[in-house]
């Protein structure tokens, strides 16, 4: 096993510089560059600009030197649009609200979603069940954008209970109202996943077996069912949760959190390459260890797995 | 024989090796899952809502009094007042924000949203499956290099990959699919990639290897089918997120277009008009991505219910 | 799912609209003589009003100001809170007046070409220090130095410093600026041309002073909360970008004792109709812009705090008129342009879909400009009858042709409204097909500037408030003339206008040139909708250049 993480950690070195490559590539292709306005900017400010972020250099220097700060320095660069900010800095702000309020997103969505598909699956077909995807359903069926104002309208016009936005340092009463817009989704996702593959494992002639052995229904699910109908679950939380975790764009947006998604999308819109790049690279990192999260998550649950 | 048949049995009576003679020839495994789809009450209802709501999308226009482009300037400037639904003007669904029949607009969105959602959906359920379950089946360096592929591809800034496309080909509704599919696939690939992991363990499976069949053909044969219902479970529920990804691609450009639409666009625009005192112009498009979704997800959930070999 | 925001996002760049403000004309009076001003009258209750207890005032920012320091800002956002932070020599009154800040009077001599300050004795910067001449001199050389690359740098190059262009090109060192500090309170400016207006650029964040020890201190960080050292009425007490900052009375403020406002709060929402609710639920004392639609149904509702001001940004649709770019050949015709211009029907897009009290433009100086006077423009004197009438025959006599125009628009609710609706006029009127390609921003620049298109959706907003800033965009040579219409009688008009004593003939006839030509196709003249809690008094709502100072607003209490 241990082989097996270093391996994997190896590995993690090139996939993110491939990453890297990539997207470097991507962008130095893509029409727009940060400096753009509504007016044209004076050929010498213009230059002056590109000579201090060094953007008159040709593109294979431009990406070395950047490797190489990273490598050496863990120096992402200053950002283009926040001109008194380095990317680190903007990371460092926004990735510690991000990753408080997906963490929680994850967790909500995770401890009503799976509970939700096990109970719809061992009722299936009654009202217990239809009440559940009725839920999963009703939670899909408004995207973020259109729950989030809603939330507010409700909970900080009407009622007058939460703050309809801003973070205040992570204050709970902060947290709540972004932690429903985000999750309800993904708790949906889950709920329905959990539900499907628990109805396929309930299924499964080992299962019957159990219950023909007249042992209890509770100790039949937990003891035996529960692993190997998490399976699928498990694989669809590696991206997820990299995702929750750098934040939401539609949550940064409607609710003023400072996160790093609204840095992000900002930082795409407006060619800010150095933002878009240390955030790239955050979620890429993300997604690799997750995902090896994931896969040492697959031989807990079936000790059988080899890779 | 008896061991195999407590093990998970692969629909099509794959527990035989290939070009073993099975023992019964039975009814064929598609013309047996449709029957059984059709018992289940809940999947026929939402087949039949389904192609209703296609029948809507393709012959809906037949019954609009308006085209979906045309503005009623008697009602531009007061909409919240004249423009709600009504069966004097023609306007079955009411007016958008500039005017404009709902009713036509809904038709037409709706065709181009359940557009996304069929080729996202195709799209992952093909390159998906495949892609994952060659990538768990065959395992070690092949397994790690195409996982780490779909690692880069999930974090790689996407936007900038929509927007080269633009650059380089011209904008078209095809580009909006080649968008969409692009990335509806990846997360697909990494569930059934470890939905393979452990079907790959299974006697059924080690059976067919001891035998001698071919690796195609156990993926093909033998994984495959197994995945079906997580598969048809998860197309179910990226539909609906394709439909509102769609919006986005449009707002780069490289989709949809004024004065065409999209639900995910109506649903927006409504979103926008919460507290303008238009309730229809959310309600209406969010009635019919719901109505949507509840039919895919029995379908879905028939369909599942259906493939699987091990129920009833 | 994320459309919704992106528009959002959008605005960020959208918003990079600057607006300086140069108020030419209204100094050209009194700019020769030496003008000494008469202590500014402070904001005080007036009789019946009581003074709140807690003296805030909260606000709503559309978008994350990208830095705070004063030479490096390009943005309006930016600069509201810099002019809180900061003071220049001048600041500005409520009706846009020219008033002392840090310089308590000044001298203009040489044919306006030498400046010289008076800097007061009191002036202080928040650590104690005195404000110096030697601080102006550090900022201006700063802002226009190469090496600060400060994308604002060209407005120093606009003041006429000497070596300022040469500085900025790289050809001379950022010490020959052409200004000097001949004590500490003295301060000499040198010009390469008369500039009547000088002392009224002063109030613009480029050319603010700077504490250099502290730029010394922290480098690029030091405008963060813990480090800044700000000479303004206010300092700043915290920052988190994208949701929120405060700003605290500065003690050390030589006009400290008449400032009642004792703390300012901001809060970036980017979704329009969220900030709307967070107002509503009471948040904060002012909000803008507003929601598209939204204006009526609040001046119904909130009579007292819905407001409608003019703002200098003329909109349009640029036409393509380069030669070889696929543009169809008919849109060469000047009457094929006239009947495209004169089938838009203005008052729609104003009354029924803006409905924030934006005006019909037939000209592209936006009305409200100082010193403009409005030329008779014949279209806008017809009803719409009459103009649809009129396109209809010059259509025909072009001989109705069978078009198919390209219209680009970055993505955004106003835009996508306004081009439908003329699509649908001109469809309707003139049996002519508009292809509608709207796309994100970056994309859409870089096709306007190309020329990738028929139409292109533009905009200008007023770099200062004279009719120059927006017809100088007229003249063939100009950068931001996207459309690249050319005429040399333009030209020469606006040449000509630059030294004129009087320059609104050649104005006027260049708006009638540029309507007859219909060189570009202007729709509406800005207004600027917003909410003000009518607890906040002394805000500014006759300055046009929207310059606010909190130091002169004070909150009463609800009655």
């Amino acid at each position: 096993m241990t082989s097996y993480i270093l391996r994997r950690l190896a590995v993690a070195i090139p996939t993110i510089l491939f990453l890297i490559v990539l997207s470097f590539v991507l962008m130095e292709f893509a029409p727009g560059s940060p400096f753009d306005s509504e007016r044209g900017i004076p050929a010498a400010v213009l230059q002056n600009l590109e000579a201090k972020y060094g953007l008159d250099r040709p593109a294979w220097q431009r990406l070395g030197l950047y490797v190489w700060n990273i490598a050496t320095g863990f120096d992402f660069g200053p950002s283009f649009t926040y001109r008194d900010r380095s990317v680190n800095d903007i990371i460092a702000q926004g990735f510690p609200i991000t990753l408080t309020y997906g963490f929680w997103s994850g967790l909500a969505a995770i401890a009503v979603g799976v509970p939700l598909g096990i109970i719809a699956a061992v009722k299936q077909n009654t009202w217990i069940d239809y009440l559940a995807v009725g839920f999963s359903i009703g939670a899909q069926v408004l995207p973020n954008f259109v729950m989030a104002p809603i939330l507010v309208l409700v909970f900080t016009l009407w009622l007058g209970w939460l703050p309809g936005g801003g973070w205040a340092g992570g204050q709970w009463n902060y947290l709540i109202l972004p932690v429903i817009a985000l999750s309800t989704s993904y708790m949906a996702s889950i709920a329905r996943l959990t539900r499907s593959s628990m109805l396929e494992v309930l299924n499964a002639p080992f299962i019957r077996t159990a219950r023909a052995k007249g042992l209890p229904m509770r100790r039949v699910i937990l003891r035996h069912a529960l692993k190997p109908a998490l399976l699928p679950v498990i694989s669809y939380l590696g991206p997820t949760f990299a995702f929750l975790l750098t934040g939401s764009v539609v949550i940064d947006i409607f609710f003023s959190t400072g996160g790093i998604g609204q840095f992000f999308v900002a930082a795409a819109l407006g060619r800010d390459y150095a933002v878009i790049m240390g955030v790239t690279i955050l979620y890429g990192v993300l997604v690799v260890g997750l995902n090896l999260l994931v896969d040492l998550a697959y031989a807990w649950i079936d000790p059988k797995i080899r890779y | 024989m008896r061991k195999l048949s407590r093990a998970f049995v692969s629909p099509n009576a794959s527990a035989y090796p290939d070009g073993a003679p099975e023992p019964v020839k039975g009814r064929s495994l598609w013309a047996d899952a449709w029957a059984r789809f059709f018992r289940n009450k809940a999947a026929t209802g939402g087949l039949i809502v389904l192609i209703a709501l296609v029948l809507f999308a393709v012959f809906g226009d037949l019954f609009a009094q308006w085209s979906n482009e045309e503005i009623d300037w008697a009602m531009l400037g007061n909409v919240p007042e004249v423009g709600g639904p009504s069966l004097e003007n023609g306007h079955w669904f009411g007016v958008d924000e500039t005017g404009r029949d709902l009713y036509a607009r809904t038709v037409q969105g709706t065709r181009i949203s359940l557009a996304v959602g069929v080729v996202g959906a195709l799209v992952a359920v093909i390159i998906g499956t495949l892609y994952g379950a060659v990538s768990g089946y065959v395992g070690g360096r092949t397994d790690q290099i195409m996982m780490r592929i779909v690692d880069v591809l999930i974090a790689v800034p996407y936007m900038f990959v929509l927007i080269l496309l633009m650059v380089v080909f011209e904008r078209s509704i095809i580009m909006l699919f080649v968008g969409v599919g692009l990335i509806s696939w990846l997360d697909m690939a990494r569930i059934v990639r470890g939905q393979t992991l452990t079907l790959r363990q299974r006697e059924f499976v080690e059976a067919a290897v001891a035998t001698g069949v071919s690796t195609p053909v156990i993926i093909a044969r033998h994984i495959v089918p197994n995945l079906l219902g997580i598969v048809v479970v998860y197309a179910t529920l990226l539909v609906p997120s394709m439909i509102l990804f769609e919006s986005f691609v449009s707002f780069l450009g490289l989709g949809v277009q004024e004065p065409s639409t999209s639900l995910g666009a109506l649903i927006n625009g409504g979103a926008q008009n919460l507290r303008n005192q238009t309730p229809w112009m959310l309600g209406v498009p969010l009635f019919f991505f719901c109505t949507l979704l509840f039919a895919l997800f029995f379908v879905g959930d028939g369909l599942r219910d259906a493939l699987d070999p091990k129920d009833r | 799912m994320i459309a919704a925001s992106m528009t959002r996002a959008a605005n960020k760049v959208r918003t990079t609209e600057r607006i300086i403000d140069m108020l030419r004309r209204t100094l050209l009076g009194t700019a020769a003589a030496l003008v000494a001003f008469t202590p500014a009258l402070a904001n005080t209750p007036q009789p019946g009003e009581t003074l709140a207890e807690n003296q805030v005032f909260r606000y709503r920012l559309l978008d994350q100001f990208p830095t705070l320091d004063p030479h490096l800002n390009e943005e309006t956002a930016g600069f509201h809170v810099i002019r809180q932070l900061f003071e220049g020599l001048m600041n500005q009154d409520a009706q846009g007046n020219l008033v002392p800040g840090v310089a308590e009077s000044f001298e203009a001599s040489e044919g306006n070409t030498v400046y010289t300050f008076t800097l007061r004795e009191d002036a202080r910067w928040s650590n104690g220090d005195p404000v110096t001449a030697q601080d102006f001199v550090t900022g201006w050389q700063r802002a226009a130095n190469p090496a600060t690359a400060s994308p604002y740098s060209w407005y120093v190059e606009l003041t006429s410093m000497e070596n300022a262009a040469e500085i900025i090109a790289g050809d001379a060192e950022p010490e020959t600026l052409g200004v000097e500090a001949v004590d500490d309170r003295t301060l000499r400016v040198t010009l390469t041309q008369p500039l009547p207006y000088f002392a009224a650029m002063t109030t613009y964040g480029t050319l603010f002073p700077i504490h250099t020890p502290t730029v010394e201190a922290h480098g690029d960080n030091w405008t963060a909360p813990e480090n800044m050292v700000s000479n303004g009425a206010y300092t700043l007490d915290s920052l988190s970008l994208n949701e929120t900052f405060t700003l605290v009375k500065n003690p050390e403020y030589w006009d400290a004792e008449n400032v009642e406002i004792e703390r300012i709060e901001g809060f970036v929402i980017n979704d329009e109709n969220q900030a709307l609710t967070r107002y509503e639920a009471g948040e904060f004392d002012l909000l803008e812009p507003l929601p598209a639609g939204s204006f009526p149904r609040l001046q119904e509702e909130r009579p007292e705090e819905a407001q409608s001001v003019p703002r200098l940004c003329s909109y349009y649709y640029a036409i393509n008129h380069r030669e070889d770019d696929g543009v169809p050949e008919e849109l060469k015709d000047p009457n094929v342009r006239r009947a495209l211009s004169l089938s838009i029907d203005r008052s729609v897009i104003v009354d029924q879909i803006l409905q924030g009290g934006q005006t019909a433009a037939y000209n592209f100086t936006h009305w409200a400009t100082a010193g403009f006077e409005m030329p008779t423009m014949a279209a806008a004197e017809m009803t719409q009858a009459e103009r649809d009438a009129e396109a209809q025959r010059l259509w025909e006599e072009a001989g109705s042709p069978d078009l198919d125009l390209r219209l680009i628009y970055n993505t955004s609710d106003n835009h996508r409204q306004i081009a439908t609706v003329v699509s649908q006029m001109w469809k309707q009127k003139l049996g002519v097909d508009t292809t509608l390609s709207n796309s994100e921003w970056a994309i859409y620049l870089e096709q306007r500037r190309e020329g990738g298109f028929d139409l292109a959706r533009s905009a200008w907003c007023g770099d200062y408030n004279e009719a120059s800033t927006f017809l100088d965009l007229m003249t063939s040579n100009n950068g931001n003339n996207d459309g690249k219409y050319a005429n040399p009688e333009v030209d020469r008009l606006l040449e000509e206008a630059r030294t004129a004593d009087d320059p609104q003939p050649m104005y006027t006839q260049v708006e009638q040139i540029l309507a007859e030509d219909v060189g570009i196709i202007p729709i509406y003249h800005y207004a600027n909708t917003f909410l003000l809690n009518p607890a906040i008094k002394g805000f500014p709502l006759e300055n046009v250049e929207n310059n606010w100072y909190v130091k002169d607003f004070y909150r009463v209490a609800d009655e």
